[in-house]
């Protein structure tokens, strides 16, 4: 009699199972059209030496994400589609990001590609989505060697390297007393080598006479004797071709040598959070390029306007976004625009691709960022480099003077008087 | 003149850091003929041990240092008992797979436990400096260099006065007559390891103050070591001091006369000449080939 029941209850159960699959199959083709979501990859460094600067476009790419999908998804011929990003870690190895790009395009079969953190781990990922026709949209490497080999499908949000720093430079003739000798260090790696040339280039045209020009490589931890030499020549101010981890080191350097120049400027460093956690008081005055600020008058649909954005992302993640990050969102927004404005959903295919490449040349884009105008080898030809500085713990976005929020603090406290 | 001396005293800190993250590798590979290349993340574990008490419980970071010891002697204890024991004997190809497995394993651990974060050790008395005829020299590496003279000093106390040092210097001599003369080997290898990772985790506390602390920051230490090791005489626990010192030296001097580009080069090439032609190191009493007993 049990046994009878079970079996009943068996039968019942396997019909109803075999229904459930009947309408499962019935209904799952127009279902699965409408929720297959925008695939996008992007392989960045989360370990490594540029670890916590890679982390910095992560955040930026999952909060582009969350904002889009809260959103309902991206809109496209009156239907959502909401985003999937798939990420991995390229150890800040130049190999590992062009093997991991491809593994996203014919492993993961993304439809779009955004860029990750580094000019040489970005150098050989855009090299394979250039092979493979993926539009990448980059906000966080700039060096000159991006834009020289005539790709079509690399963009980036960002000026090159030694535009960057050139606000650093204009800022110079303003400050009291005027400095007027300079001397240059940089990592000897793509950006950091590039944001030096940058500033040997501007120094001259603003009465600045650089007097000592010195790279060194990356493997170098102790800075005390580069900084000592550079000490015995007196130069009013320092300027650094830099990422996070060498502005760290350079200020911890400066310090144990004694030395204070009238001021401090960094391609890159000082913006990234673990600058100021980490050096505290001794990070105060610096100046570092950048090209964004919360303060500029630049708005969209998405985020509103600069401060928007800001304020969200302080919501988010319990700290204010870096300027790489801005970048690295705004080129996520022109992708989406691209979507919608060309009506392409997914999956898509590649001549919807090559579409997209074109289309960013067409025109110029307006978003919380600020203005972006791709040019011919795919640099941002119309963004206005910043200049911020280190003022009470935070940073104070002080030139050009038409957009600046404070003004800049010079010459440099002395260290034995802070 | 003053650049010449400031350069010759930043040499001379920065030797004594190098011989501090060294001194352990030493003793390791002289006693046990391991090439321990993990051994920079013991240099990595001592800083961040240093600056978790630090930023959680406030100690001063020179207070912090027997604490670092302790931890570091155990897990070295640990890793000798369920690992590195089991290698004795065998070629040295395992050691350096295992030790390289070991650094993957540490590494990757504290990553995870710790994030990419770059970290440092703020003190109120961070990065300061006294001046001395126009010369500048930071406290906090001039007490590095003191701590190295004193851990190095201490090692060869112990190894050379004291009948534990008589028994570790018998097993590194001749591994199988000791056993016959009763030494209990694998106690003296534990033991040996344990004390190397404490004093390479001392090392990691020191230069917490003045360098940039990072899960990754270990393997350079392990290839200074072995610089500094190969240039002081591979085993010769004393010869670090002076490996240190040459290495720290030949950098500083590069960096001010020539460019930084070509310090680190220099050091590789250093590296190169020794091992070709002098690879008992400075003093000539460097183990050459490791043969005996392993």
């Amino acid at each position: 009699m049990k046994v009878g029941k079970k079996r009943k209850n068996l039968r019942s159960f396997s019909i109803g199972l075999v229904v459930l699959a009947g309408v499962f199959l019935w209904s799952s083709p127009e279902t699965a059209e409408a929720e297959r979501p925008y695939r996008v990859g992007f392989a960045v460094p989360l370990t490594g030496a540029f670890g916590k600067d890679g982390a910095l476009v992560k955040d930026a790419y999952l909060f582009w994400q969350e904002t889009v999908n809260a959103q309902g998804g991206i809109e496209v011929k009156k239907k959502r589609y909401p985003v999937e990003l798939i990420y991995y870690d390229d150890k800040s190895e130049p190999q590992s990001s062009a093997k991991l790009v491809e593994k996203l395009i014919t492993e993961d079969k993304v439809d779009l590609i955004l860029g990750g953190f580094g000019s040489s781990q970005v150098i050989a990922a855009s090299a394979v989505s250039e092979k493979f026709r993926y539009p990448m949209t980059c906000g966080a490497a700039s060096t000159l060697k991006l834009f020289d080999r005539g790709f079509q499908y690399y963009f980036s949000l960002l000026g090159k390297a030694p535009e960057e720093v050139r606000g650093c430079i204009e800022i110079l003739p303003t400050l009291t007393p005027r400095p007027t000798t300079a001397a240059i260090i940089g990592a000897n790696i793509p950006f950091s080598a590039d944001a030096a040339d940058g500033f040997r280039a501007y120094a001259p045209k603003f009465g600045i006479k650089v007097i000592h020009f010195e790279l060194f490589p990356m493997a170098m931890t102790d800075y005390n004797s580069l900084l000592n030499k550079v000490k015995g020549k007196k130069p009013d101010v320092l300027l650094v071709g830099s990422h996070s981890l060498v502005a760290i080191r350079v200020m911890k350097g400066l310090k144990e040598v004694d030395f204070t120049p009238q001021g401090v400027f960094f391609s890159y460093g000082p913006t990234v959070p673990d600058f100021l956690n980490s050096l505290g008081k001794d990070g105060e005055y610096v100046f570092a390029a950048s090209e964004w600020t919360p303060n500029l008058p630049y708005r969209d649909h998405v985020f509103g306007t600069a401060r928007d954005f800001n304020n969200q992302y302080i919501k988010r993640f319990g700290r204010a976004p870096d300027f790489v990050e801005a970048a690295s969102v705004a080129g996520a927004l022109v992708q989406l625009q691209a979507l919608q404005e060309l009506e392409f959903t997914p999956p898509l295919k590649d001549a919807d691709r090559e579409k997209i490449m074109k289309f960013f040349y067409s025109k110029r884009f307006d978003n919380f960022y600020g203005p972006i105008r791709f040019g011919p080898d795919g640099a941002n030809e119309i963004h206005p480099p910043v200049v911020v500085q280190v003022q009470g713990g935070k940073l104070v976005h002080v030139f050009p003077p038409d957009t600046a929020e404070g003004k800049p603090v010079y010459p440099m406290k002395p260290w034995k008087k802070r | 003149m003053i650049l010449f001396w400031q350069s010759l005293i930043n040499g001379l800190l920065l030797g004594g850091i190098y011989a501090a993250c060294s001194a352990g590798f030493s003793l390791a590979f002289g006693v046990m003929g391991v090439v321990n290349l993990s051994h920079g993340d013991f240099v990595m574990l001592g800083a961040f041990i240093t600056y978790w008490i630090f930023i959680l419980a406030g100690i001063d970071p020179f207070l912090t240092l027997p604490f670092t010891f302790l931890i570091l002697f155990f897990l070295g204890f640990f890793l000798q008992r369920l690992t590195i024991n089991r290698l004795v004997g065998s070629p040295p190809i395992m050691s350096y797979l295992l030790t390289f497995g070991l650094h993957l394993v540490l590494s990757n651990l504290a990553l995870r436990a710790w994030t990419a974060d770059f970290r440092t050790v703020q003190t109120s008395y961070s990065g300061l400096t006294m001046s001395f005829a126009g010369l500048v020299i930071p406290y906090s590496r001039l007490a590095t260099f003191i701590m190295a003279m004193v851990v190095i000093l201490g090692l060869y106390f112990l190894l050379y006065r004291t009948e534990t040092g008589r028994l570790i210097r018998a097993t590194a001599q001749d591994r199988e007559m000791a056993q016959l003369m009763g030494v209990k080997i694998f106690k003296i290898y534990t033991l040996t390891f344990a004390l190397a990772a404490a004093i390479t985790g001392l090392a990691g506390s020191l230069i917490s103050f003045t360098f940039v602390i990072h899960p990754q920051m270990g393997l350079p230490f392990t290839i200074t070591a072995f610089c500094v090791v190969v240039l002081g005489g591979m085993g010769y626990v004393p010869g670090t001091l002076w490996g240190g010192i040459i290495l720290g030296l030949v950098e500083s001097l590069a960096t001010t006369y020539l460019t930084a580009g070509i310090s680190v080069a220099i050091t590789f090439f250093l590296l190169l000449i020794m091992l070709v032609t002098r690879p008992q190191g400075i003093l000539g009493k460097g183990v050459v080939e490791w043969s005996k007993g392993s």
